[in-house]
């Protein structure tokens, strides 16, 4: 059961997994998949993902979820154009969004933290409240028009010019910071190492002194900050906001970070590992698309491989006791 | 024929060798002690015979028979019956239904589980091994550590008419058990005795290994000595045997200046399962807890640990109530809970990582940033103080054998230069010489200032590190006596309630 060629496979399967496809759409769309336009495109698609994700990460490290991220992206989204069409600001609008955020991960972390609601339970309710929000303050319908003020939407159409004709997008910019600062706190702070031990061991981790209960709220509001964001930097991409549009993300940040745990030693989440996976997420997309692949059947492709990274990963990963 | 023969087994674990070259026979009949130190390989040993992993060489003979284990099933189908070091029970389920866990429920009705025949059957399994204070109903999670291990040794021995039990494997089955839960062991292994079963019996405890045992194997490094008979070992060249070393001299007893400052003072504190308890520790003393079974020396340190529900606790002349683990390890305390695997470990992470849990705010920069090379450079320091075998600090410790495991907990505690150590069965699973070298540490520590208590059932234990011992019954506290002059037999009594001193 544990011959080395196993190992090997178990470890590196994911990435092996992705570089076939990659060769497979590289053969199939030689003049469109592989080029710099392409590529920078497919990190601007997915810098949405990427925040949520890596905020994901941080809650998964505890070995919690949250479920409520995307109608939170969503909320945060609708509370921006709603500030705008009272007339406020670009910083005020950002501002409220993010608080909102905020506070809504706060709730989450309050219940799971303080009131002992099991995440999957707690925040699967503060998914339906946040939508359900979403919709009642925007009426259910799209809210956009020239309440929207240009500097907000010009961001994300934007970014550094790379020459050639090619602009490095400031969405892709603000992602990987995002994703950088989660590193940093994951990987470089004792808050970020007490956060592993709870999702090892949280009682045993209690009783070395871990405050296991103010870091599991912090992170549920670090969660929902990471919505609020990635919500944000949707509405300035489509210069508009509408109660569904950040729905997608929560079950790909998911699958992401599902991704990313098997490539890790010891099957945990770890930022690195979840851009790798939602670089897997983007880069299948992104080339199904252009492949004419109805939606529905990306979808079934990226569950389909979600399952076979995990089985994979899991081959003969049974600790001899 | 031997019962069962083991010959020139070996293993590696990713270019670690944890078995070399290890041979033994078990005879019917015959207990077969097996010992050595810590990371000696029997444990690896044991696991190769259950199929929970393989062997990279060597053979295994049943009655005779070549065998290959490839599974539990396998050993299972063989008669091979085991007792692992780590106690694995399905926390949610109740007695009866771990007892038969991994066999055939009893049915009626064509495959319905027959329960009132699972629960009879559970009972007498229990009342087998005296143990009928267990109820079948109950939840395997609600049971005290000790009634635990007594649910997995009933299961161990509960007939199979399909495949009768014929050698019984135990890794250190006495590690978590009182010594008059012991006894009824002990009665058991001479029942199988008579039915000439075979048993092989690892255990850190040469006392016990001499009573029960007919034979003993020595694994050193993996490589087995030709087996010995009980009846001519003695306890000095066990020793030796094991550790090479000939001769583990107990220091004395630190002795008790009754002029150092009070380091604890506790008064009529209570808490879960505790009635008023009040009592003084000085600087420099360590302070023993027994009591018979679950007498609540694990719940008194809990509660000094930030658990306790009334009464005060004084610390270095500072009245302090400390709300949790975390606010106890900031003023210094520090704590070795009873249970490695849920309540101490994090298996997964690193050894560096585990002992350095407590200690993050010193060891990192600005207390927010990891200074790795401080965590590793101190988890080496206290590794060797403590005797840790590992490839490094970065290893992760779920690959460590149990007694090693046990030594990361004790590492913990000891790495921050406490003020009070609380110290709940600190050497369970630890080999005789790293125990001997834990409790010089422990004298050390104690002699340099800090304050120490210990919960442990091992009474030997607290005669050899105690100045004084608080006898624990139900709860409360019945009487403090001083350790000076006292032997085990005579503290038994007095846990038993015999007021004469
Ligand atoms: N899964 C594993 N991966 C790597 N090394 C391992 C693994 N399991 C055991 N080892 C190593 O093999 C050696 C033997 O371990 P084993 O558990 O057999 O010791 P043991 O004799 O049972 O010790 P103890 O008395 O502490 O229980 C140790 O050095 C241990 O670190
Ligand atoms: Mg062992």
């Amino acid at each position: 059961m544990n011959s080395p060629a196993i190992a090997f496979v178990r470890r590196h399967g994911t990435l092996i997994g992705v570089a076939l496809v990659v060769v497979y759409f590289w053969l199939h769309l030689p003049a469109t998949f592989l080029t710099g336009r392409n590529l920078l495109n497919i990190s601007q698609q997915m810098s949405m993902l990427t925040v949520v994700a890596s905020t994901m990460t941080v809650v998964m490290a505890m070995g919690d979820f949250d479920l409520s991220v995307g109608s939170m992206a969503s909320l945060a989204g609708v509370v921006a154009a709603l500030v705008f069409l009272a007339g406020g600001s670009t910083a005020v609008a950002i501002g409220v969004a993010l608080s909102a955020g905020l506070v809504g991960g706060l709730l989450n972390g309050f219940l799971v933290a303080y009131v002992g609601i099991l995440p999957f339970i707690g925040t699967l309710g503060a998914m339906t409240v946040y939508g359900g929000l979403a919709f009642w303050l925007s009426g259910g319908k799209t809210l956009f028009g020239s309440a929207i003020p240009h500097g907000f939407s010009d961001f994300a159409r934007s970014g550094i010019p790379l020459g050639f004709d090619l602009t490095f997008p400031n969405l892709t910019l603000l992602a990987l910071l995002s994703a950088a600062l989660v590193w940093v706190f994951l990987e470089q702070t004792v808050a970020g190492r007490r956060l592993y031990a709870i999702g090892d061991n949280a009682e045993a981790a209690r009783l070395a002194g871990v405050p296991v209960r103010p870091l599991r709220f912090a992170s549920f509001g670090l969660a929902g900050v990471g919505a609020a964001l990635a919500g944000l930097m949707y509405a300035s991409r489509v210069a508009s906001a509408n109660p569904t549009q950040g729905s997608g993300l929560m079950l790909d940040a998911i699958a992401a970070v599902f991704l990313g745990q098997t490539m890790t030693e010891e099957g945990e989440p770890r930022v690195l590992a979840t851009l790798a996976g939602v670089l897997i997420i983007g880069v299948l997309g992104n080339g199904l698309t252009q492949m004419n692949v109805d939606s529905y059947v990306r979808d079934m492709l990226t569950g389909a491989i979600v399952i076979a990274a995990v089985a994979t990963s899991s081959l003969g990963r049974r600790r001899g006791e | 024929m031997s019962l069962l023969s083991v010959a020139r087994l070996a293993k590696t674990y990713g270019g670690a060798a944890a078995l070399r070259d290890a041979s033994l026979t078990i005879e019917a009949g015959e207990v077969h002690a097996l010992m050595g130190e810590n990371g000696a390989g029997k444990s690896t040993l044991i696991r190769i015979l259950a199929g929970v992993v393989q062997a990279d060489s060597g053979e295994i003979t049943v009655a005779g028979e070549p065998a290959s284990i490839a599974n539990a099933r396998d050993a299972y189908r063989l008669g091979l019956r085991f007792l692992h070091q780590e106690l694995n029970v399905a926390s949610r389920l109740s007695v009866a239904e771990n007892i038969f866990l991994g066999r055939a429920y009893p049915t009626r009705w064509g495959g319905l589980v027959d329960w009132a025949a699972l629960r009879d059957r559970a009972s007498a399994a229990l009342a087998a091994l005296s143990a009928s204070h267990i109820a079948p109903e109950t939840i395997v999670g609600r049971l005290a550590v000790g009634d635990r291990m007594i649910v997995k040794i009933a299961s161990t021995f509960v007939d199979d008419a399909s495949a009768p039990g014929r050698i019984f494997v135990m890794d250190e089955p006495t590690a978590a058990l009182t010594s008059e839960e012991s006894e009824r062991l002990f009665r058991i292994l001479d029942e199988l005795q008579r039915r000439r079963a075979g048993v092989l019996y690892v255990s850190h405890r040469i006392e016990e290994v001499l009573r029960i045992s007919n034979r003993i194997t020595v694994l050193r490094d993996g490589v087995s000595q030709p087996p010995i008979a009980t009846a001519e070992a003695t306890r000095e060249m066990l020793i030796e045997r094991m550790t090479g070393r000939t001769r583990l001299e107990a220091a004395a007893r630190p002795r008790q200046s009754t002029n150092a400052r009070v380091a604890l003072s506790v008064d009529r504190l209570t808490g879960k399962g505790l009635e008023e308890i009040s009592f003084d520790v000085r600087e420099g003393e360590i302070l023993g807890l027994a009591g018979l079974g679950d007498a609540g020396g694990d719940r008194l340190l809990r509660a000094l640990m930030g658990a306790m529900t009334g009464g005060s606790v004084t610390i270095a002349g500072e009245g302090v109530r400390p709300r949790g683990p975390a606010e106890g390890w900031r003023r210094g305390l520090a704590y070795v809970p009873r249970e490695r695997r849920s309540e101490g470990l994090l298996l997964s992470q690193s050894i560096s990582d585990n002992v350095a849990l407590p200690h993050l705010n010193r060891l990192s920069h600005l207390r927010l940033f990891l200074n790795r090379l401080a965590e590793r450079a101190e988890t080496a320091a206290v590794g060797r103080r403590v005797r840790l075998r590992a490839t490094g600090p970065r290893q992760r410790a779920w690959r460590l054998s149990g007694g090693n495991q046990q030594k990361v907990m004790f590492a913990r505690a000891v790495a921050g230069a406490p003020r009070l150590l609380l110290l709940d069965e600190p050497t369970r699973g630890v080999d005789v010489a790293a125990r001997f070298d834990i409790h010089a540490l422990l004298r050390e520590i104690a002699a340099a200032g800090a304050a120490v208590v210990i919960a442990s059932s091992d009474r030997e234990e607290l005669l050899a590190l105690c100045s004084r011992i608080a006898i624990l019954t139900d709860g409360r506290l019945s009487r403090i006596v001083p350790a000076e002059g006292l032997t085990a037999a005579r503290l038994l009594a007095l846990c038993y309630g015999d007021d004469r001193v």
